[in-house]
């Protein structure tokens, strides 16, 4: 655990730890909760995006461990200490292959449009959005982000009833 | 970006239009689409989802 790529994230309740060296992108993470996992972004965890309970259901999902939970009070002293410390840069997974796929649009279920590879994205008053290679739309209407998933579809329990692919 | 694959234009108290090289999969990975211009519905209430049927006019949805 002492390798200095190594990241902690926390919301007070648990602290998400994330050791690149394992990862082998499997992108569970991101695919079941881009509110919180979005290597789009840095940093590109924010603890704050979704409930502490979703949170540790995708951690535990990890297939490698790259990806680790603790409740706060299970830390040890260094762990303690490293929360505090402010860390400049930090490495994002890997997760595009081949820049010349077409780009890849997943509609998740009761959830967003995720949306990865390279594209542009032009705003309601036809201003230019800052650009990225994997961002999340949202797809209930009622996001407090638009045009952006904030997460409020589980909120308001957005559902997939009549839609083209069969539920 | 430069040379984007993909065009997405957020359309006001409408859909997402989405033009370019793109494919869409559904919730089970399955292929929905490989059309070069398509309509995402933004406003949660098509009856044709994850597409856009109009729907959002009825609604009244704004952002």
């Amino acid at each position: 655990m002492n390798d200095p790529r190594n990241r902690q994230y926390t919301n007070g309740d648990i602290t998400v730890f994330w050791v690149p060296s394992k990862c082998i992108h499997a992108t569970t993470c991101f695919r079941e909760l881009i509110e919180v996992f979005n290597p789009g972004r840095r940093p590109w965890v924010n603890m704050d995006g979704a409930p502490t309970r979703k949170i540790i259901e995708v951690v535990n999902k990890c297939p490698t461990q790259a990806l680790i939970w603790k409740n706060n009070q299970d830390l040890t002293e260094e762990e303690q200490k490293a929360q505090r410390s402010v860390v400049p840069t930090e490495e994002t997974p890997r997760t595009l292959s081949g820049q010349e796929e077409p780009t890849s649009i997943r509609i998740m279920r009761d959830g967003p449009i995720v949306v990865e590879g390279r594209f542009s994205i032009t705003g309601s008053e036809d201003q230019k959005l800052k650009p990225s290679t994997l961002t999340s739309f949202c797809r209930c209407g009622a996001s407090r982000n638009m045009p952006y998933c904030d997460g409020t579809h589980r909120k308001i329990d957005f559902t997939d009833q009549n839609s083209a692919y069969g539920e | 970006m430069e040379n984007e694959n993909t065009r997405f234009k957020v359309i006001a108290g409408g859909p997402l239009k989405v033009t370019g090289r793109f494919q869409i999969k559904g919730p089970d990975g399955e292929i929905i689409e490989t059309a070069e211009a398509v309509f995402l519905c933004r406003c949660g209430n098509s009856s044709n989802k994850p597409f856009c049927d109009g729907s959002h006019k009825q609604n009244g949805f704004a952002e």
